[in-house]
């Protein structure tokens, strides 16, 4: 049943005004806090929501559309009332256009109160109804947990229903943490497979004796241990989609193996040689750049064209930092829900230290960050200071550089800021003026002219 | 051990008719397990008047019963009155009680006419007087408003909401109310 009862603010600097609210409000069993002023209402704010606030307009100090202003700012669900014994049109407007509910002269019809609770409490149904539906959207339109607005994110939210569309192999590439078995998840949920079953295996945590035995299955008394027959994940996941996570780990047995149940369809259980007939979708991904591995023989190309079909790249988070906002705000409501604690906002500054991080474990570092941070903070909002567990990296390493790309890069960015003062230079990196000569000249750095 | 009722003192505040006064005694005693004493009139509550509103502060009255002599032995006292009640926010009150308290007010001056002003009859004003009155009764017991709209409980803002709800309890208030009265009997031996 829907709760009838609202948590709600009296913000008025006259005592007896405060009062009868007070009691008016306590009487039909709403939550009520008074306060004397803004200020006031602003902490309290900070530490636990209101649904109402019930605002004078003429206080000392912060009137009543300075804090309409701050709350609809702050907390734009946050529903305000204005209430006046110096009633004019223009405030009346001003009061509408920066958010107010309503506008009451005091003194009130009692009548009028009480339909304007009746009027929120039947705007707070819908509005509940509504997050409830446009929660269902979300999780149909956003695939899942994959939120994101930012262009990168835009177009690999474009190509997944087309490529969902088609029976193809795809090759979700993309660093550890960025979503790629939600990518594959909704490929196949919005596939012709999406009534089959969706089997996802982690090629990299097996070793291959397993990993045969898990794709494969077995025959009884295949091997010790064998003690029944059991179906492998490809012939599982017949009729549906078959998800290969890390694939670049595999051996090259497992390569030859795979490529032979992509063109046959078929697969032999081990201990059996019956080759049965196989129907699946296969997904896989990689962290690994596999045409390097292909060029350095580690992987074979004919496989790679196989899997590799169609390419979707997951782009990394500090790729696209203006979705951070967005995914801070659905890990806030996903663990302020799961813990049952009232943090619901990120301050500013903290917004900005977050996509300030580099996020190397990517979207999970960050929803891991945002769990820590809920669990552990006392107040409604998370600040700089509750996120002081995070260490920022001492140097931004690039992907893929060798060891001596980011030595060379780093003596070069110790003599620019020194301006090519050797001998600040060799102290900052910790190693004499001869040394430093020799590095520069094995590097074949240069002042710039 | 045998508990006796707890009584109740209905307080005239200048001139409220006999009729008024028997009405609501008569309720209170045969719905609730209350006795009830209609005590002598008090002079009208002048200290309360305020000249801006031509109106009478329910609170300044509510607060001056504090220090007027009533009889220990009345457990919860109504005061009855025919003037127009206000509190600073609204602009006008029926009734007033602080939840839990030992005293309430409710007036008779906006409950003789009709929703088109004409003069409602003497038995429809009294009905709606013990209407008030036993609704602030219920809050001196700590009973709130209740949502149900035929609840003595259920608040009224306005004459109609008040002649559309009926003479009687909902079966949660009722419960709620006996439950009240029977512990704070038990509390007051």
């Amino acid at each position: 049943m829907m709760d009838e009862t609202l948590r709600i603010m009296i913000v008025d600097d006259e005592l007896i005004v405060r009062e009868s609210l007070y009691h008016w409000f306590k009487k039909s069993g709403h939550t009520v806090e008074a306060v004397s002023s803004g200020m006031e209402a602003l902490d309290i704010l900070e530490k636990k929501p209101f649904e109402v606030l019930f605002v004078d307009m003429k206080m000392p100090r912060m009137n009543g559309l300075e804090l309409l202003k701050r709350v609809k700012e702050d907390y734009p669900d946050t529903i305000v009332i204005i209430i006046t014994a110096y009633g004019s049109i223009e405030t009346s407007v001003e009061a509408m256009k920066l958010g107010a509910s309503d506008y009451l002269l005091k003194p009130f019809k009692p009548d009028q109160l009480a339909l304007v609770l009746e009027k929120i409490m039947r705007e707070r149904k819908l509005t509940s109804e509504c997050h409830y539906v446009r929660g269902l959207l979300e999780e149909i339109t956003r695939f899942d947990s994959m939120i994101g607005r930012s262009p990168p994110m835009a177009a690999v939210f474009e190509l997944i229903p087309k490529v969902a569309r088609s029976e193809s192999s795809v090759l979700i590439s993309g660093e550890t943490g960025t979503g790629k078995e939600l990518v594959a998840k909704a490929i196949h949920a919005e596939s012709f497979r999406s009534k089959g079953p969706f089997i996802a295996m982690n090629c990299g945590a097996l070793p291959d004796a397993l990993l045969e035995s898990e794709l494969f299955g077995h025959q009884k008394g295949a091997f010790t241990g064998a003690n029944q027959a059991r179906k492998g994940f490809i012939e599982v996941a017949s009729g549906g989609t078959l998800f290969l996570d890390e694939i670049g780990e595999i051996s090259p047995k497992m390569q030859v193996d795979l490529l032979r149940v992509l063109e046959e369809k078929k697969i032999i259980r081990i201990g059996d040689r019956e080759p049965i007939d196989v129907d699946f979708r296969l997904l896989s991904s990689t962290r690994r750049d596999l045409a390097e591995e292909v060029a350095a023989g580690r992987f074979r190309e004919d496989l790679l064209y196989r899997i590799n079909v169609i390419t979707l790249h997951i782009p990394p988070l500090r790729e696209r930092k203006e979705d951070i906002p967005l995914l801070v705000t659905h890990f806030l409501q996903k663990y302020s829900h799961e813990t049952v604690k009232q943090v619901d906002r990120v301050a500013p500054e903290a917004m900005e230290f977050l996509k300030s991080c580099d996020w190397p474990g990517n979207v999970r570092e960050l929803e891991n960050t945002i769990e820590r941070a809920v669990v552990l903070s006392k107040s409604r909002t998370l600040g700089v200071e509750d996120f002081s567990f995070i260490r920022p990296p001492l140097i931004r390493l690039g992907k893929g550089r060798t060891l001596k790309e980011i030595e060379k890069g780093y003596i070069q960015k110790t003599l620019e800021e020194q301006d090519w003062n050797i001998t600040e230079s060799a102290k900052i990196l910790g190693v004499n003026r001869v040394t430093l000569h020799k590095m520069v000249n094995r590097y074949q750095l240069k002042r710039p002219s | 051990m045998t508990v006796k009722p707890l009584c109740i003192g209905l307080a005239p505040l200048g001139v409220v008719p006999e009729a008024a006064l028997e009405g609501v005694a008569a309720f209170i005693r045969s719905r609730l397990d209350l006795e009830v004493r209609i005590l002598p009139p008090f002079q009208n509550p002048a200290y309360a008047y305020d000249q801006k509103r031509g109106q009478y502060n329910a609170a300044t009255i509510l607060k001056a019963f504090n220090s007027m002599p009533f009889d220990d032995g009345l457990h919860k006292v109504i005061g009855l009155m025919s003037v127009d009640l206000f509190i600073p926010i609204f602009t006008h009150v029926l009734g007033e009680a602080n939840e839990g308290g030992r005293f309430a007010i409710a007036s008779l001056h906006r409950l003789g006419t009709t929703a088109d002003r004409v003069p409602a009859s003497m038995d429809q004003t009294i009905e709606r007087l013990v209407k008030v009155a036993v609704h602030e009764l219920g809050h001196l017991f700590d009973v709130g408003h209740c949502l149900n709209k035929r609840c003595l409980m259920h608040y009224s803002g306005n004459l109609a909401d008040l002649d559309a709800t009926s003479l009687d309890f909902c079966d949660y208030c009722a419960e709620f109310l006996a439950y009240a009265i029977q512990r704070e009997r038990l509390s007051n031996p």
